[in-house]
């Protein structure tokens, strides 16, 4: 009898353990989803940015040796990504295919111009480095003029801006909805120990004594849910790439694991600190209104 | 005989209520004393001022070496393994055993080894009648057994005094004799004991110091047995 009691004892303490553990896991679910879809719209930024034409032409007399120094100079350079080198007859044979005429023979000559095809850094694709750059690479004499779609620069820019700044205001919100719900489905937790609490304050435990096994439990939940919902966000991102490919081109292995820290991080903090908030109001509380 | 409890000139306070005025009272070790009175005179006032729930605001007050006006938050705790309190609802933890109760009080109030704990708690349940209980939950015993329990908890750390509120408030006529003397066999040990009671039958049948509470006062009375009167 005493030891069916005791299983009954252990379940219900075991089970309002679990319901923590799974609310704290939601939540953390769904802050790291936005964190997800946080770091894919930054890496879908950067993949746009970072594929921005931006075409070099050079002077139809430029030397192949000059032509590929510069190339070479420009690779070296902090704000390009990757240089395609087209010289006049690659540029004339690929509008020759796209045509599908000899237009050379109906001009008489080839008037394309040789070129550098570059796809620049992200971090430099702002409107204002992109002038600085272009001035700096007009300096050159072998470049005859540079190409790139001003408008849509700016235009991607002003959008992804926008998106971010939506983004993170969505994620602050978030952030504190999610500290709000931990800290209710804590302070229920707690509240349902709001006697044990006084009895242990009565027979002389001091505060720390009282407060350590009530935050470091917390703290465990906190782990464990926030190891529960970085598995079910690696899951969701496996069947994301499954069914959306595409994802693959946008997924950022560093980015992913500093998300897992942060959940793991948020998971501590905030069901540490809940647990002290709450475990402090019925330290402080009057013994009387404990029945209120 | 020392000296255990000392109130000179005190009032007390619930919140900005004046409870009881300019009272003074000395207990000595070893002492029972009996605090009578009309629910809501301020028995639980007092004894809540004497083990620092509620602060000791004008007057002298010192309980086992503390200052009860300048005692800190932080020396409250100290204070307390100094009593033994012992309430009505009894305020075991409900989510351990029995002996598991007892420990836990040992391990909050500062013990380390474990030979040392279960040899007291053994010698504990054998000092209240229920030797082989340890293992039990609290809601598995009966009222007056878990009450004897909560005097055991008050005991632990032998403490020069302690401070029952209507202990026996929610017994039976019969388990409230069994606490009561109880009490007394630990205070003819040089225990002091106040006890906040409604239950004159039992003062008369174990007679001890009385005073009486009323109108925020306290006065000392003479205990009449049933046989004289």
């Amino acid at each position: 009898m005493a030891r069916q009691e005791e299983i009954y004892t252990r379940r219900r303490l075991r089970s309002s353990y679990l319901t923590s553990v799974i609310s704290i896991t939601l939540v953390l679910f769904m802050l790291g989803l936005l964190g997800f879809v946080l770091i894919y719209a930054r890496s879908l930024t950067d993949h746009l940015r970072e594929n921005i034409g931006f075409t070099i032409y050079l002077k139809k007399n430029a030397r192949e040796a000059s032509i590929l120094k510069f190339q070479k100079s420009l690779d070296a350079s902090d704000f390009v990504r990757t240089t395609t080198y087209i010289s006049a007859d690659e540029a004339a044979s690929q509008i020759k295919k796209e045509l599908g005429e000899d237009f050379i023979g109906f001009v008489g000559y080839n008037p394309l111009y040789p070129s550098i095809e570059a796809r620049l850094k992200s971090e430099y694709t702002q409107l204002d480095s992109i002038q600085n750059i272009e001035k700096l690479i007009l300096a050159d004499e072998l470049v005859s003029e540079i190409d790139y779609q001003r408008d849509l620069i700016g235009e991607i820019n002003s959008n992804m801006h926008r998106i971010s700044i939506i983004l993170l205001g969505f994620a602050v919100l978030l952030l504190f909805v999610s500290i709000g719900l931990i800290n209710n489905t804590i302070r229920l937790s707690v509240y349902s120990k709001r006697f044990i609490i006084r009895s242990m304050m009565l027979i002389g435990a001091t505060q720390g004594f009282i407060r350590k096994p009530f935050i470091f439990k917390g703290m465990l939940h906190g782990i464990l849910s926030a190891f529960i919902a970085s598995a079910m966000l690696e899951l969701l991102i496996y069947f994301a790439s499954k069914e959306i490919p595409e994802l693959d081109a946008l997924h950022n292995s560093t980015y992913l694991t500093i998300l897992f820290g942060v959940v793991l991080f948020l998971g501590i903090i905030i069901t540490g600190l809940a647990n002290y908030m709450a475990v402090r109001k019925y330290l402080k509380m009057k013994i009387d209104n404990l029945y209120l | 005989m020392t000296e255990i409890i000392h109130l000179d000139n005190a009032s007390i306070y619930q919140k900005e209520n004046l409870v009881l005025n300019r009272i003074s009272l000395t207990v000595n070790e070893g002492e029972f004393l009996y605090l009578i009175g009309k629910t809501g005179s301020g028995k639980s006032s007092l004894l809540k001022t004497l083990y620092a729930e509620l602060p000791l605001k004008d007057g002298i007050g010192v309980v086992a070496g503390y200052d009860l006006v300048k005692i800190r938050n932080r020396e409250i705790p100290y204070l307390r393994r100094k009593l033994g309190i012992v309430f009505q609802d009894f305020q075991l933890l409900s989510d351990r055993s029995i002996s598991e109760n007892l420990m836990f009080v040992m391990k909050a109030t500062g013990w380390k080894e474990k030979q040392k704990m279960i040899d007291r708690t053994e010698e504990l349940l054998k000092l209240i009648g229920i030797p082989t209980k340890g293992y039990k939950m609290p809601h598995q015993l009966s009222g007056g057994e878990q009450q004897r329990v909560g005097v055991a908890r008050a005991l632990i750390n032998h403490p020069p005094i302690i401070l029952a509120d209507e202990p026996t408030g929610n017994l039976d006529p019969e388990s409230s004799e069994g606490i009561l003397s109880l009490l007394h066999e630990i205070s003819k040990t040089g225990v002091g004991v106040v006890m906040a009671t409604h239950n004159y039958g039992l003062i008369q049948k174990f007679p001890g110091r009385i005073v009486r509470i009323d109108a925020g006062q306290l006065s000392e009375e003479t205990p009449v047995f049933m046989n004289e009167a």
